[in-house]
């Protein structure tokens, strides 16, 4: 890993259209500013980890016609449960 | 064309119905092209079928006929994306998770997969200033329905 050190207001650039800027420094948290082209996703890793090992969960899914009872149909009541 | 899948067999796919990913499904950056199949028995649920590996699916929940305030903001940078004049074009789906005990029957309300059925482009959103959870579980009875309140 790439280690560099850096102050409040300083920046590094990875390529060259994305920009991460140190914003604010305090005693056990910094505050960073990311700046990068859209098509590139920035996650909190933790949400990205959660999100990706959720969506390898879904993908496990197996069965096309399987029941799945917590569902009404469209057109029936509203299950239990669910709304209070 | 045909696909291979593992759950359906063999499909008949209609080019013009394939969507196209234009931000991945995180974990699956690899897989850009899906078709939408419908789900079993009139149930709010749809299959999300990749084109380019049959083995791969996902299951879909229409999230608003179970939470009906389930909401998602869309910047003008995401209709951008989707190429989208208005965020009544896009439909909204979430990942359903179903093992097989039931009560842990989940949806990730933090991450759903927004589609502009016209232009068929897609992608997965990250709901990141909202409290909506990663597993929402439809079995329980859930005493607050979580919302898109921002955080601090």
């Amino acid at each position: 890993m790439l280690v560099l050190t850096r102050k409040e207001d300083e920046s590094i650039m990875i390529g060259d259209n994305i920009e991460i800027k140190v914003l604010e420094l305090r005693e056990n948290q910094v505050k960073l500013g990311i700046e990068a082209p859209r098509s590139i996703p920035v996650h909190r890793k933790e949400v990205y980890l959660s999100i990706k090992n959720e969506n390898e969960e879904a993908a496990r899914m197996k069965s096309p016609s399987g029941e799945i009872p917590v569902f009404p149909s469209k057109k029936g009541e509203k299950k239990n449960g669910n709304n209070h | 064309m045909k696909l291979q899948t593992t759950r359906f067999g063999e499909i008949e796919v209609d080019e013009n119905q394939v969507l196209t990913f234009v931000k991945p499904i995180l974990g699956f950056q690899k897989y850009e092209k899906f078709i939408l199949i419908p789900g079993p028995n009139e149930s709010p649920l749809w299959w999300l079928q990749s084109v380019e590996d049959g083995a791969l699916a996902f299951l879909l929940l229409e999230p608003h006929q179970v939470l009906p305030d389930y909401q998602v903001s869309f910047t003008p940078q995401d209709l951008h994306e989707l190429r989208a004049t208005s965020s009544e074009e896009i439909s909204i789906y979430t990942l359903l998770v179903v093992p097989e005990d039931p009560s842990k029957i989940r949806t990730n309300l933090k991450a759903p997969i927004v589609v502009n059925i016209k232009t068929r482009l897609a992608k997965q959103m990250v709901l990141d200033r909202t409290d909506y959870p990663v597993q929402w579980f439809l079995a329980q009875p859930q005493h607050k329905q979580p919302t898109n309140r921002q955080e601090v």
